[in-house]
């Protein structure tokens, strides 16, 4: 074991500092330093992308991260996202529409969507299932997470843009 | 429709769509999986060495390198297991089954790759896998067989030296005259199908947390699990303690789909390790290992022959099955679940009255397999539809009228199939028929030009007309010989002291929205909306005991139970707000969260009033007469007999001519499960079954080496279905409630994947039909379909 080098980051708006050893996966550190444990680990090899999150603005798999690599940064874990009782728009269309099952996939969808509404606030069912590919979910056969997405786009819109 | 026994309430909540409740704390990253449960303080982490090899003699284990490594408590062998927990068995004696036993941590000899030989508890994940690898074991390396039919050769490896051959388990049946009608018809088509292994592949690896509790010497077992009261009893049974010692609870489980109703290996040494450390510990697989040791599924060979006269009509059926059942049986279902449900699968929605069976269950040196949604009906629909196919290209028919000509017909429900299965009601022609029109038949056919290529892709079209056996009850597992597996289950409803509902069921639940659909069940009961009903189970520690969740038996079984034991309660309410009303009980109807007198809505009390008073939190004595305190009732239910879901599903596929790539381009399903409890729920079970179906039929494959080594171990290597390659399905519904079960419903969650593997091997079929090519095996890869495009071309 190498020695343990300390982490100061933000998470969903709060500060956290820890002593970690440097092999420290940034997911292990969120679930179980931070005891945010919305956040899931379905592969750990970095291909069925439960584990998203956003780090300084940009999904990333968090188990394919160490957490000293997020040393000073800001992360926004599923947590983060609704704003105490109000889900966000794309929280409520995945309701709306039956868009999870077991939704152990779910936060992972919800991370990397949360990223591509705001960078593509009008997108069309191509770009919308290519950007699903690189997240796996095992119930759903996709069909409602993509009618969800269109569902909170276009509410986003209405709205003016903003989550 | 009247339904014998059929206590329904006047409300309006089943058949409504109605999101889940459960999706507001899972959207948030409230929910609780195995891996989120709390860990009390002092928790180990066990991590299982597992074999590198498929066979071997283990000679010697040296764990002094890593019983010294900081932060590692001990490091434990299978022999010293063994002492602590008695080899365990999936099967029982009885004809044609052959016991065989699995020891929790290898002993002697290991049988597949991944086949744990030793444990290591540690104070972190991290530090008990670094011990993993600071263990050495040395093997004597031994012949391994890992394919079915190698299998049964008269030298292939043993996999048990206890037993003669590899044959786990042979059955077989014939029906009366049988040859006779079979040699007399007109023609007869043999074909040979060859259907992958695949993996269940839940998002969420499998878990456990095994708790010992101080106070009662017990073990309190969190884990990922489909069935909880299956796993005290096996539990129970191997560790040789009293049930009221052992609790087994599942949190919210990341997806289930068949694998996770066993008990597996790690469960045992966990809780054998709580007890004997006194502590807890807690296991949770990485994706590897559930690449490697969560229990497969398939991996069958179909020899079939099918004898039909020049109408298309056929007469008689025969079918042998070779199943891979792995290293060892599986407890609770044992080895006989693949082998003998294939058969009993097989003649579906058809009339035949000949039909004949041989299968095996054959042990290999690879992961055992079992349950995996549909079981062996996806494979053996697709033979089926698929000799409905090489009959209508021989005869020079078309598939529809082929299959018309041998569906059971609208006038014949109830109808006793050929292998005894009751179809009460179903809708077989008209799911077809519906489907047929939705996707155009005749206008696809007539704009496809003869050679089937447009655009560079041969086009074409599958037909799958297929039943979903589930729902069963007690009767069906008592059939089959299963003690451990009592067949009912039960719920446990009350009207808490302040007025709302509180429900607990022998159901567990990976996703299939059980908190909304039960609830909807009882909203209507008891005319209250599913806001004030909560729903619990999954945990023998406070729910009440019943089988468990597979087998599509929510609905039936579960719904079932819930609805007697709500139509109970509904009863003890009424006679409390009748005395409260000076009415009488059976004037009284309950609507919109109160009771009244019918006629007479101003004569009304709360069921929060009804509560409290039933509660004696009145100031006075409210109690009617020859009542008790408390507003509660239990009850069982055992449906008498399988509710028999149908479906048509109906495929479009693009075959690139260059590359072999299969794309589904159209999917078209009409489904009929019965009554609907919430259609939302049902079309997503459908969706999401027909993508596991795709997946299998075009990409997913477990693939073992001759000698037994897993080529297929990543997420890399074994691709499920991604959004690029599932289209959305066109769905509709047809309802034929069953009248032979309290609620009418059907089981849904499983026809999906049952449809999707026929339909989609009997559209690759007709997309190359005119090339000669035969497609008799799975999964349909790119490289695959080249090869059947360039066989055919050469």
């Amino acid at each position: 074991m190498t020695a343990r080098r300390e982490v100061r980051v933000t998470v969903n708006g709060r500060a956290y500092a820890r002593n970690v050893e440097p092999r420290m996966l940034l997911v292990d550190f969120l679930r179980h330093e931070c005891g945010l444990t919305g956040t899931h680990v379905g592969c750990a090899h970095g291909v069925c992308g439960a584990c998203t999150i956003v780090l300084d603005g940009v999904s990333v798999r968090s188990c394919l991260t160490f957490a000293v690599q997020a040393e000073g940064k800001e992360i926004t874990t599923v947590e983060g996202l609704a704003d105490g009782e109000s889900l966000t728009a794309l929280q409520q269309a995945f309701h709306e529409n039956h868009a999870l099952q077991c939704g152990y996939c779910t936060p992972g969808f919800l991370m990397s969507l949360t990223e591509f509404l705001r960078e593509t606030p009008n997108p069309d069912e191509g770009q919308i299932r290519e950007r699903l590919s690189g997240n796996l979910c095992r119930c759903t056969g996709y069909a409602n997470i993509v009618s969800a997405v269109q569902m909170a786009a276009q509410r986003l819109r209405e709205k003016g843009g903003v989550s | 429709m009247s339904v014998p026994g059929d206590t329904r309430g006047t409300g309006t909540w089943v058949g409504r769509t109605v999101p889940r409740k459960e999706d507001l704390r899972l959207l948030r990253g409230m929910g609780t999986y195995i891996d989120d449960v709390p860990e009390p303080r002092g928790t180990l982490h066990l991590a299982v060495l597992r074999s590198p090899y498929a066979h071997a003699r283990i000679r010697t284990i040296e764990t002094a390198e890593a019983e010294a490594l900081d932060g590692v408590v001990a490091v434990v062998t299978g022999t010293e297991v063994a002492e602590l927990i008695p080899p365990f068995a999936g099967d029982y004696e009885k004809p044609g089954f052959k016991m065989s036993h699995r020891p929790a941590l290898a002993t002697d000899t290991v049988r597949f790759v991944g086949d744990g030989v030793a444990l290591v508890l540690a104070e972190n994940a991290y530090i008990a896998e670094d011990a993993l690898g600071l263990v050495f074991v040395d093997y004597e390396q031994l012949p391994a067989v890992s394919d079915v039919e190698e299998a049964l050769k008269a030298d292939a490896p043993r996999v048990h030296e206890e037993l003669a051959d590899n044959v786990l388990i042979e059955g077989g049946n014939r029906t009366e005259g049988f040859d006779e009608v079979f040699e007399a018809a007109d023609h007869i088509l043999r074909e040979r199908f060859r259907i992958n292994r695949v993996a269940g592949v839940a998002m969420e690896p499998r878990g456990c947390l095994a708790v010992y509790e101080k106070s009662d010497d017990a073990v309190t077992l969190w884990t990922g699990t489909q069935v909880p009261h299956m796993l005290r009893i096996g539990i129970a049974r191997y560790l040789g303690w009293p049930e009221s010692r052992v609790r087994v609870a599942a949190p919210d489980v990341g997806g289930g789909f068949g694998p996770k109703m066993y008990l597996y290996p790690e469960e045992l040494l966990a809780v054998a390790m709580a007890r004997e450390y006194r502590c807890p510990v807690k296991w949770i697989e990485d994706r590897l290992e559930d690449f490697l040791t969560t229990f497969q599924a398939r991996d069958h060979v179909y020899d079939v022959a099918v004898a039909y006269d020049d109408d298309g009509t056929v007469r008689a059926v025969e079918v042998d099955v070779a199943v891979n059942s792995g290293a060892y049986s599986n407890y609770p279902m044992g080895a006989s679940l693949e082998p003998f449900q294939g058969p009993l699968n097989m003649p579906g929605p058809y009339r035949f009255r000949q039909f004949a069976f041989t299968c095996r269950g054959v042990a290999t040196h690879t992961c055992p397999t079992g349950a995996f949604r549909g079981v062996s009906a996806p494979c053996v629909t697709m033979a089926m539809e698929g000799m409905m196919d090489r009959i209508a290209r021989h005869l020079g028919l078309d598939r529809v009228e082929v299959r018309r000509r041998n569906l059971v017909r609208p006038d014949e429900f109830p109808y006793v199939n050929v292998v005894n299965q009751f179809y009460v009601t179903g809708s077989y022609v008209e799911c077809m028929d519906r489907a047929l029109e939705m996707v155009d038949y005749g206008g696809y056919l007539a704009a496809r030009p003869p050679e089937r290529l447009v655009d560079g892709k041969y086009r074409g079209i599958g037909i799958a007309v297929v039943t979903e056996l589930g729902g069963h009850g007690a009767a069906r597992y008592k059939a089959r010989g299963l003690p451990d597996l009592p067949g009912f289950d039960t719920a446990h409803v009350e009207l808490e002291p302040n007025g709302r509902v509180r429900a607990t069921t022998s159901f567990s639940s990976q996703g299939q929205g059980h908190e909304t659909t039960f609830a909807q069940i009882i909203a209507d009961e008891l005319g209250v909306s599913i806001d004030d009903v909560a729903i619990r189970g999954g945990d023998t520690g406070n729910s009440p005991f019943g089988t468990g969740t597979f087998a599509s038996r929510g609905a039936v079984v579960g719904g079932g139970a819930v609805m007697r034991a709500s139509g109970d309660l509904r009863e003890r309410i009424k006679k409390f707000a009748a005395h409260l009303l000076e009415a009488s009980p059976d004037d009284i109807v309950l609507e919109g969260g109160y009771a009244h007198v019918q006629g007479v809505r101003e004569m009304h009390v709360s069921l929060y009033d009804v509560a409290r008073a039933a509660y004696g939190l009145t100031e006075s004595m409210q109690l009617p007469e020859g009542e008790e305190f408390g507003l509660q009732a239990i009850a069982t239910y055992d449906p008498p007999a399988s509710s028999i879901s149908n479906a048509c599903h109906i495929a479009c596929v693009g075959v690139d001519a260059a590359t072999g790539l299969v794309e589904v381009e159209r999917y078209v399903v009409v489904h009929d499960c019965g009554r609907v409890v919430n259609p939302l729920l049902v079309k997503g079970q459908i969706q999401g079954g027909v993508a596991q179906g795709l997946g299998q039929a075009l990409f997913e494959e477990i693939l073992y080496d001759a000698e037994g080594q897993m080529l297929s171990a990543t997420l890399m290597d074994y691709m499920i279905p991604t959004a690029l390659d599932v289209p959305t399905l066109e769905m509709e519904h047809i309802e034929s409630p069953a009248t032979d079960n309290i609620g009418g419903f059907k089981g849904a969650g499983e026809g999906g994947v049952i449809g999707a593997l026929p339909a989609i091997a009997c559209a690759v079929g007709d997309a190359l039909a005119p090339l000669g090519a035969n497609v008799n095996r799975l999964p349909l890869r790119p490289d695959t379909v080249l090869g059947l495009i360039e066989g055919a071309e050469a």
